[in-house]
């Protein structure tokens, strides 16, 4: 049992000053600037929350906002199944699984302006490896202007991004699993959906709510990536909330780009929060049926 | 039939298949990267566009620019991985050992700056730094890096730490250890995978990181990837950028060397 020490607080020191220092001092400046109108550092008016109900009723910011929230349906719908499938393979890959995991693992080293770059010279038409082999099939794939077709790009790109980091954690998890649950198992006659349902998928459950987590956020506010491909074209059709804002601080229009700010940084810590009365829950539940 | 679909499911031969396909698509981006990197594809003298040359590696030994850009990114991101280890350690006992005021709270708030995307403090990061001179300083990226590393680090170290019995503490301090001298003769060498899996994710995060170094870097300091980025331009030599794209990724594949067999044990981060 943990003993109750409130001098802990002292340990805790260093990482609090460092975070104050890049977190909590620039989130209540933001906080700040979102009630001004900002021409200059020195020329600023007080507006109240006029920029938040400029926000919250403009519809660009409710189809920026959906367009997100497509975006992370469909990342979390592709990656998370397909991840931890291609994990549960790995399982029975024996000595290869380390070499597959590393290939997999290898996009996540990539800096993040560097993949868009890679990905539009592979479709590129005339020197790119997928782009020639698509014309030569005869599929027109027209990124700048076809909505879809940039969607697909996005995914594609994102998958091929994050896929590695679905498949180590749920690997992690799966390789976690003692070996007599399985024996148990197979005493039982239990199926391989089963097997999935009751043994490992609940093993799994905390890897993976964190992958959750981390994959909806990113993707929700996805900015680098997105940005370069398509500049949230073709017209706007790729303009995720990110973007949108990104957008609104090279406009110099300070205020509105704070409060909007401050907007994403509350929808962020309502999923955090939401996440984190879930998993906690869980696991009580999870405790109480072990007892 | 149970049998049947188990057949179809998991066979070798579709497995094998299943993880070609993966190794394709994976490796797909990166054949390409490659394959630019080592053609001359900008219209030089005595050369054809397109010809296999090293001449884009050559150009980056050459060029001081790209040289310093890949010092500045090992600067600030060892700097860093530093700064989180250092101030991450003691942070992650209290969280491991102590039930303190505040503590779940904590946690909660951590979790969410660990998320929180970087363009939205990205302006008052900028405003605040430039008033206090971090500006252009490889110093300034490995601070700001810490608003998504320290909770990382933090996690990580906590969970090799709570593997770890209390007892473990306990003869240490009656052997007449101080909690710093425990920390750095007993703690580290007893949770070393931990330290080089917190390592690792604080390399890879702040190596890749963009928004920050972007915004930070005005004038001077730029790392490889602003280095990149001023590569574009009216006539872009492609080639060139992709041979310095395939230097950048180099480290990170390193860093994947170096960890593969944490990938099973050690990558477990609690949520």
């Amino acid at each position: 049992m943990k003993r109750h020490s409130n001098t802990a607080w002292f340990l805790l020191l260093p990482a609090l000053a460092i975070m104050s220092f890049v977190a909590i001092v620039p989130l209540v400046t933001v906080l700040n600037f979102s009630f001004f109108d900002i021409f200059t550092l020195e020329k600023i008016f007080w507006v109240g929350t006029t920029w938040y109900e400029e926000i919250i009723t403009s519809d660009r910011f409710h189809a920026s906002f959906l367009r997100s929230l497509l975006f992370s349906a469909l990342v979390l719908g592709i990656q998370i199944p397909l991840g931890i499938w291609l994990a549960l393979l790995l399982t029975r890959a024996g000595r290869w699984s380390i070499v597959l995991l590393m290939a997999v693992a290898a996009p996540l080293v990539v800096p993040w302006n560097m993949i868009p770059i890679m990905w539009l010279n592979l479709i590129d038409t005339k020197t790119g490896i997928a782009g020639q082999l698509m014309a030569a099939a005869g599929i027109g794939f027209d990124y700048k202007f076809t909505a879809v077709h940039t969607w697909i790009l996005l995914l594609a790109m994102d998958t091929w991004h994050w896929l590695g980091l679905v498949v180590i954690l749920a690997y992690a998890g799966f390789s976690a699993i003692p070996a007599p649950y399985y024996q148990a198992a197979a005493i039982d006659g239990a199926s391989r959906m089963a097997i999935f349902r009751h043994i490992e998928l609940p093993k799994i459950g905390g890897a993976l709510s964190i992958v959750v987590l981390l994959r909806f956020v990113d993707s929700f506010m996805i900015y680098t990536e997105a940005f370069a491909i398509n500049a949230g074209g073709p017209s706007g059709a790729t303009t995720f909330l990110s973007i949108d804002l990104g957008e609104e601080i090279k406009g110099f229009s300070y205020g509105s780009a704070a409060a909007r700010s401050i907007v994403y940084c509350l929808i962020v810590t309502a999923v955090v929060w939401a996440f984190v009365k879930i998993t906690a829950h869980q696991r009580q539940a999870g405790d109480g049926k072990a007892a | 039939m149970m049998h049947l679909q188990r057949k179809i499911k998991a066979g070798p031969p579709l497995r094998a298949m299943v993880f070609v396909l993966l190794v394709i698509f994976t490796a797909l981006p990166f054949a390409q990267t490659v394959l630019l990197s080592f053609l001359s594809t900008m219209p030089r003298d005595g050369m054809v566009e397109g010809q296999w040359s090293l001449i884009n590696y050559r150009n980056i030994f050459l060029s001081a620019d790209l040289r310093g850009s890949i010092l500045n990114s090992v600067l600030y991101v060892l700097l860093n991985v530093a700064l989180c280890l250092i101030a991450g350690l003691p942070a992650a006992y209290a969280f491991s050992r102590y039930r303190f005021i505040g503590d779940r709270h904590l946690l909660f708030v951590m979790l969410a700056f660990r998320v929180m995307p970087p363009v939205v403090l990205s302006l008052p990061i900028f405003i605040l730094f430039s008033q206090v001179n971090l500006v252009n300083s490889p110093v300034g990226i490995a601070l700001v890096h810490c608003l998504f590393n320290l909770p990382i680090s933090i996690w990580i170290l906590e969970s090799f730490i709570s593997a770890i019995p209390r007892e473990f503490d306990e003869s240490a301090f009656l052997d007449g250890h101080s909690l710093p001298g425990f920390f750095v003769k007993l703690l580290v060498p007893a949770i070393a995978p931990g330290i080089g899996v917190t390592a690792f994710f604080c390399f890879i995060f702040s190596w890749v990181e963009v928004v920050f170094a972007r915004i930070l870097t005005v004038t001077a300091g730029k790392p490889v990837t602003m280095a990149i980025n001023a590569l574009f331009g009216f006539q872009t030599d492609i080639g060139l950028v992709m041979a310095m794209t395939v230097i950048s990724v180099l480290p990170g594949l390193m860093m994947i060397y170096f960890v593969r067999n944490h990938f099973a044990r050690g990558f477990m981060v609690r949520a």
